[in-house]
């Protein structure tokens, strides 16, 4: 049976025509001081898993199975974790979850601008030949199957697909703000508007750019050297994404509200400390808009072996964890711990309280301390009878405190010791 | 006046092209590889670089890459025998691709449009 083509392409074969360029080699300064020794997608999440782990899932879930990971700043945990989580595929069957860092082939200098970034590996793109080209980031936490999203790419013979979003145009001024025709070709795209256009059925909320996009590699490769040549900021959003718009390109905007299930409508930017903390928080709801149990869709990371979790009571003093995530060697001895997230090897001794905290990797909490509305970062050691959280002012001296009134305790720490 | 940079490992081709551009009034420095290309870009640039894809050591599409590093509004025409080279996503950086064939027309006018498109009077 002859394949059913779309464009010029085979739908069977849409995968492994499609190679995924994950761009992962920002800075990351908005998550300072948890990006201090660490690149952003490798800033972990939700107890067990790095942030990276959610993009990489919807490639594997979605069957995508080439893909190159772009790092550059500061690495080495997140080479270390995609090797150590995700070196599952088979290079023989040219499958390949690979990190790439700058290779300075083309050019002498660092990535200058997510563009840029893709110009220079364009080595990878002449060795791969795809047909198309995802291009995502590991910034953000969501579901999405990228099929849909390629199918689409496909059926409407486009140039470059936007992934979007719809958000209240309030929010949509830091954003990447799409204006498309009832086709869904995109008319105009402006990066961060002081007023948002609205979307044509709904005044009170606007299309925005999710930083997910699919390519024609031609047209790709043709803009990428175009922007190299010029003066510009080499970014998708502020270069590349107008000038094919403005250049009549067939650019066309997939909205996940109106073409995905409701369970992968939540896209959450965990860009800055008070973003990340709320997306942790909304793990713990009742009914979370982004739910890591869902079993249609799992995500994937590395689960070092660990104990199960252990809460014991400490003489009188009775374990409690409530609405919270605790991970595997997490050890509750009479402790408190309430609408928080303990990472793997938490301790929280007795009599001590935590609340609405992010608690990463081997942080431990003495006896009788107080941890509130904090991050506290991987193996910090809080001593009996500390205050975190409770007096900002007295905070502010030590640590960073957030607009939203999160404190971070960076890597590192060693609190209450003489 | 106009310069013209000729890269080329063959003397007679840089003879042949230095006359006919010589003819139609511009300055022409001329180049036997990559390196000597390199070094004359970086001490004195010209308005526009003919280069050859197949030369020894360094070859046109990595010269091309190195003079894009040092001066990427620099006008670069890729010049060759061979029309395959045009498949390489590198060579999409030149301004250009104008296969060697006997009509030096083909290399006129494709210095005078790249000339043209980047305002070089």
């Amino acid at each position: 049976m002859t394949p059913k083509r779309v464009g010029t392409m085979p739908i069977s074969g849409w995968n492994r025509a499609t190679l995924v360029m994950l761009l992962a080699g920002g800075q990351g300064e908005r998550l300072y001081p948890l990006t201090k020794r660490r690149a952003k997608p490798a800033v972990p999440f939700g107890g067990m898993y790095r942030i990276i782990d959610f993009t990489l899932s919807n490639c594997l879930n979605s069957g995508l199975k080439r893909v190159f990971v772009l790092t550059q700043h500061k690495s080495l945990s997140l080479d270390r974790h995609i090797h150590a989580a995700w070196s599952i595929l088979h290079p023989e069957l040219g499958e390949f979850i690979q990190t790439v860092p700058p290779q300075l082939q083309l050019v002498s200098r660092w990535y200058a601008g997510t563009a840029d970034a893709v110009f220079q590996n364009l080595d990878l793109l002449e060795e791969e030949r795809p047909q198309h080209v995802l291009i995502v980031s590991g910034d953000h936490i969501y579901r999405m199957d990228y099929e849909t999203l390629l199918q689409f790419h496909l059926q409407h013979d486009a140039d470059l697909t936007i992934a979007c979003t719809e958000v209240p145009r309030t929010e949509a001024t830091r954003m990447g703000v799409v204006e498309a025709d009832g086709d869904a070709r995109v008319h105009a795209f402006t990066e961060k508007p002081a007023v948002p256009a609205p979307l044509p059925h709904e005044s009170s909320r606007s299309l925005v750019n999710m930083g997910v996009y699919v390519f024609k590699t031609e047209t790709l490769v043709r803009a990428v050297i175009a922007d190299a040549k010029q003066e510009s900021e080499h970014d998708f959003g502020r270069n590349i994404i107008p000038t094919l718009v403005r250049g009549q390109r067939r650019v066309m905007a997939f909205d996940i509200v109106t073409q995905c299930p409701p369970a992968h409508h939540y896209w959450q930017d965990v860009g800055t400390l008070d973003s990340y903390f709320e997306a942790h928080l909304e793990l713990l709801l009742p009914q979370p808009p982004f739910d890591l149990f869902d079993a249609s869709w799992p995500i994937r990371t590395h689960a070092r072996q660990h104990p199960p979790a252990l809460m014991r009571n400490a003489g009188q003093r009775e374990a409690r964890a409530v609405n919270s995530i605790v991970s595997p060697g997490c050890i509750v001895s009479g402790g408190s711990v309430v609408h928080s997230v303990l990472s793997p090897r938490v301790q929280v001794e007795a009599g001590a309280v935590v609340e609405e905290s992010i608690l990463m990797p081997g942080v431990r909490v003495g006896q009788g301390s107080h941890v509130r509305r904090a991050i506290v970062d991987e193996n910090v050691v809080i001593s009996p009878a500390v205050e975190i959280g409770c007096d900002h002012d007295a905070d502010r001296r030590r640590f960073v405190v957030t607009d939203g009134g999160v404190v971070i305790v960076p890597e590192g720490t060693l609190m209450g010791h003489p | 006046m106009r310069r013209i940079l000729i890269v080329d490992d063959d003397d007679n081709q840089r003879l042949l092209y230095r006359e006919l551009f010589e003819e139609d009034g511009y300055e022409v420095i001329d180049a036997g590889d990559g390196r000597a290309a390199l070094a004359v870009i970086e001490r004195d640039p010209p308005d526009v670089v003919i280069l050859d894809i197949n030369m020894p050591g360094m070859d046109g599409l990595q010269t091309l890459t190195r003079i894009h590093d040092l001066n990427r509004a620099l006008p670069v025409i890729l010049h060759s025998a061979y029309a395959a080279y045009k498949d390489q996503f590198v060579s999409w950086i030149a301004d250009a691709y104008v296969t060697k064939s006997s009509n030096p027309d083909d290399l006129t006018d494709a210095v005078r449009a790249v000339l043209a498109a980047k305002r070089v009077p």
